[in-house]
């Protein structure tokens, strides 16, 4: 067979288009780059799912997308009540894949992170316990290693809910509270509130409880310290309950023995419109604002 | 210029023959009829829906029912007006006429596209019309939390829209494409769609191998990127219809069109030299 016969063979020149398709599709992708690189930069930044670190998050994530698209909001919804299915039988296997299942689909509720990390972090450690022997059976250390390492999954959770909402206080609050309450780690939880309290629509009482959370802890000139600087940085909203907050400056002024005439002073006790008053006067006006110790 | 005038009006008259067909099927009907009522019930899903707003639901179902079952007619019907051309010989009559092959597949290309204008169009009216329905009543309801007017931008939705039309043209092309060198109805409708999950998806491979090392990987990596369009170019929707920190700026709808507009017609010339080599 000649070499003129064999690139004449219905195979190669099968091969020799597929290959010109090609080449035309290649070039025709290099040509369009100006035009769509800069258009894919701002798409993809409008879209945090887009834009996760981690790999295995992006190609979950990127996969979510591009097959459910739209969707993906009534696909998780569904899966979601399934999930709740699963809870009520207490199948904490399927419970997790479920929940990562859902989250995975559609990251943008808060609701499923929220809810998760609590199934994760309050009942799970219940389920574990009464799988063992229940609370009468399985010794202290025992309950408290299950119940931090459901924490230490519920946490992550949150952790990977933030990736998606890094400005979202009540994904930081409600890590807080798993802290608090699950493990009464006045530390961390207190880390966490400050947290909560530095993102945009934190609550006020997010700071309150750093605040009271430092107290606890026997930080109390730190607490002092914080109080009064929150004090003195928030508005006049009654939501935001100032008064609470100056009960618990003098409340530590007393444990703290602050001297009388360097406690805080505020606008709300009336000391701040002294201003033309003697020393004598104003140490007068503190002791009526305080009570007597 | 004559010339061109007339074949202009060629592809104008194979455009109007293959959208009247069109629009007579049935399986345009169904899916039409389908899509509308799954778009107009998102109120009634929305009982099912966890902490999304509820006109961001509505919004992400009815873009969610414009992707599904626009891409399911844009490969079906593309596909189903080629093919029926080939199988009842008409197309034979046709070409007889002075009639270049690339009209003929730039009229069937333009046909299969008008018909996915009316689809668009059709969902798009109905979206807005049940979400301007529901923010009145939220309006009525949570006066408040609308100080700033309303919170849709409703003819966005419609730039939305046509973005998607914009890539239903690309994928129409596509199929044509396929069409052009395959022998079955069937063969064509998989690949298209087999195309389509690796449009969608092809971002994903760049954007997640882009910091690997340099090598064999990247490097194929870098070739599919450019082999295939980037689907999720066209993925706008929320950066679009609500009022976000960042919303999407004129100059990068006339991008993503302009990208739409080079694909598509790259893929119908593409189509051409394969099918002047097709006997029929």
């Amino acid at each position: 067979m000649s070499v003129a016969s064999c690139l004449k063979h219905p195979l190669l020149l099968r091969l020799r288009s597929v290959l010109a398709v090609l080449l035309a599709l290649l070039l025709l992708g290099v040509v369009t780059r100006p035009l769509e690189a800069p258009a894919w930069q701002v798409v993809k930044a409008g879209q945090p799912e887009m834009n996760l670190q981690a790999i295995e998050g992006a190609l979950g994530q990127g996969l979510v997308v591009g097959v459910l698209g739209g969707f993906r909001a009534i696909m998780a919804d569904f899966l979601w009540i399934r999930t709740n299915t699963i809870w009520n039988r207490r199948d904490r296997v399927k419970l997790n894949a479920m929940v990562r299942l859902v989250t995975t689909i559609d990251p943008r509720s808060e609701f499923f992170w929220v809810n998760a990390a609590r199934m994760v972090a309050y009942d799970v450690p219940h389920w574990r316990i009464d799988e063992e022997g229940g609370y009468a059976l399985v010794p202290d250390r025992r309950q408290q290693v299950i119940v931090r390492e459901q924490v230490e999954q519920a946490c992550a959770m949150l952790e990977r809910a933030r990736e998606f909402h890094p400005q979202h206080a009540k994904l930081y609050l409600e890590t807080a509270q798993i802290y608090l309450i699950r493990l009464k780690d006045y530390a961390q939880a207190a880390k966490w509130f400050l947290l909560a309290s530095q993102q945009p629509d934190a609550p006020y009482y997010a700071a309150r409880i750093h605040g009271e959370l430092l107290r606890r802890q026997g930080k109390d000139a730190e607490a002092y310290a914080f109080l009064k600087q929150l004090y003195a940085e928030l508005n006049d909203d009654p939501h935001a309950q100032k008064g609470v907050i100056l009960d618990r400056i003098h409340e530590l002024e007393v444990s703290l023995k602050v001297p009388i005439w360097t406690r805080f002073q505020s606008q709300v006790t009336g000391v701040g419109d002294s201003a033309g008053a003697t020393l004598e006067q104003k140490v007068r006006m503190l002791e009526q604002g305080y009570g007597s110790e | 210029m004559s010339g061109l005038i007339d074949s202009i009006s060629r592809v104008r008259l194979i455009a109007g023959n293959t959208f009247l067909e069109a629009v007579r099927q049935k399986f345009f009907n169904s899916l039409l009829l389908i899509s509308v009522a799954l778009v107009a019930s998102s109120t009634f899903f929305q009982q099912f829906d966890f902490g999304t707003g509820e006109l961001k639901f509505i919004t992400d179902f009815g873009f969610g029912a414009l992707f599904f079952f626009g891409s399911i007619l844009s490969i079906a019907a593309t596909t189903q007006l080629f093919f029926s051309e080939i199988e009842n010989r008409t197309a034979l009559t046709m070409l007889a006429k002075p009639i270049y092959k690339l009209e003929f597949l730039a009229g069937k290309f333009m046909g299969a596209h008008m018909l996915m204008l009316v689809f668009t169009s059709v969902l798009m009216l109905v979206l807005a019309g049940i979400l301007y329905w529901r923010e009145t009543v939220l309006m009525a309801r949570l006066g408040q939390e609308f100080q700033d007017g309303r919170l849709i931008a409703y003819g966005d939705l419609f730039v939305f829209g046509l973005l998607q039309w914009m890539k239903f043209g690309v994928l129409s092309a596509i199929a044509l494409f396929i069409a052009s060198f395959s022998n079955t109805n069937l063969y064509t409708v998989v690949v298209s769609f087999f195309v389509l999950i690796i449009c969608q998806l092809q971002y994903i491979a760049r954007d997640a191998y882009s910091g690997m090392e340099q090598g064999a990987g990247q490097w194929f990596v870098g070739l599919l990127g450019l082999i295939f369009p980037n689907f999720q170019l066209f993925n706008v929707g929320d950066q679009l219809v609500f009022n976000v920190e960042h919303p999407l700026s004129v100059g990068t709808v006339w991008q993503v069109v302009g990208y739409g507009v080079i694909y598509a017609v790259a893929f119908v010339l593409l189509a051409q030299l394969n099918f002047r080599k097709r006997e029929i």
